[in-house]
């Protein structure tokens, strides 16, 4: 049985850079993480507009004469479509290992209950976005896109991920995880 | 309006590379980081690779729309920290739980909720964290080749070919 992805990283990084490099050539590079609080402020503006004006954070995304749907946020809607449409497409050549809400190796080591799973997941992302606000990227803006453009502050970005990370991983499975 | 138009298909063929590449796969994404399945990280490699030397060819002509961060040290360290921490956790990034929420994946779906209460927690936060970690230690946006003062493709090609050679020829998967 195949147990690779269905194009090789060779094939998906060079694609990957082109796409970066075609992006900045006509708009700017590639960013996600932003676009989570422009989404959070667009639904905000809806729902409670005193309190996102109140804030001075999100005061500045999602104003109302364009919901803040500008070129970045229409790169993540493209994301959702785009990973979705392929993945229906290529769902019968996807590696087993890597369907599902329930990786197997995190069943391993943390059981079979999914309410875990999904709250550590939950945490994760709540972490993720702090996280990358506060550092002013994620892995596109800062490690991909930033990186490429040789910025100091991508750079220190990069390492600190990785290198928390890794430790991160490592105490999570002890050393003990089996990757099949 | 040509501008969404071009955002969208980019991020179609973004969400399309991550999905067949494996990048939204928990497995693929620890394996690196327990530095024992490489593929994540040698995907990531030849990207900045590609996209290093393809930018600042851009550049030379004076197409490049670049966007360099500021490096306001604390902040970026704090932040790269708690990054960390959670992409260890969920196994997934922040444009990865997009592609798996695309495929049904509930874990991907709990981390992009997640991802909006952090963000909107940051936002309020902010002013706090505005005064005590991006204040000090901001020295704006440098790149490393205008700390050397030099060409950014000089520094460009062999910064391309450096991770290019790590990820083709270093890395090597290591499995027990």
């Amino acid at each position: 049985m195949n147990d690779n992805p269905i194009i090789s990283w060779k094939i998906a990084g060079v694609a990957l850079g082109l796409l970066l490099t075609l992006a900045t050539y006509l708009v700017s590079p590639l960013g996600v993480s932003t676009q989570f609080v422009v989404t959070d402020a667009i639904v905000l503006h809806k729902v409670a507009p005193a309190l996102a004006e109140s804030n001075t954070y999100l005061a500045k995304y999602g104003i109302e004469q364009d919901w803040g749907v500008g070129y970045g946020w229409m790169l993540i809607l493209g994301m959702i479509v785009g990973g979705g449409v392929t993945a229906l497409i290529f769902r019968d050549k996807q590696p087993a290992g890597d369907k599902g809400s329930m990786p197997a190796m995190w069943t391993a080591k943390f059981g079979p209950s999914e309410g875990k799973r999904y709250a550590a997941s939950f945490f994760g992302g709540l972490l993720l976005l702090f996280g990358a606000r506060l550092a002013g990227g994620c892995t596109s803006g800062h490690m991909i896109s930033g990186i490429s453009q040789l910025a100091v502050s991508s750079m220190i970005f990069g390492v600190v991920t990785f290198a928390v990370a890794i430790l991160v991983a490592k105490f999570i499975y002890n050393n003990q995880a089996k990757i099949s | 309006m040509m501008t969404l138009i071009i955002g969208f298909l980019i991020g179609c063929v973004f969400g399309a590379i991550l999905f067949l590449g494996g990048a939204s796969s928990y497995r693929k994404i620890l394996g690196t980081l327990l530095l024992k399945d490489m593929t994540i990280i040698k995907l990531m490699m030849t990207a900045i690779g590609v996209g290093t030397l393809g930018i600042y060819l851009l550049d030379q002509g004076g197409l490049a729309h670049m966007s360099i961060k500021p490096a306001y040290v604390w902040g970026i360290v704090a932040g790269g920290a708690i990054f960390g921490t959670g992409w260890a956790i969920s196994g997934y990034c922040p444009g990865t739980c997009l592609v798996g929420t695309a495929e049904g994946k509930f874990d991907a779906i709990a981390t992009l909720i997640g991802g909006l209460v952090g963000a909107l927690i940051f936002a309020w936060a902010f002013p706090m964290v505005d005064a005590l970690l991006l204040q000090n230690a901001s020295f704006g946006k440098i790149t490393i080749q205008g700390l050397l003062g030099i060409n950014g493709l000089y520094l460009a090609v062999p910064f391309s070919l450096a991770m290019l050679f790590a990820a083709f020829f270093l890395l090597k998967d290591r499995y027990e």
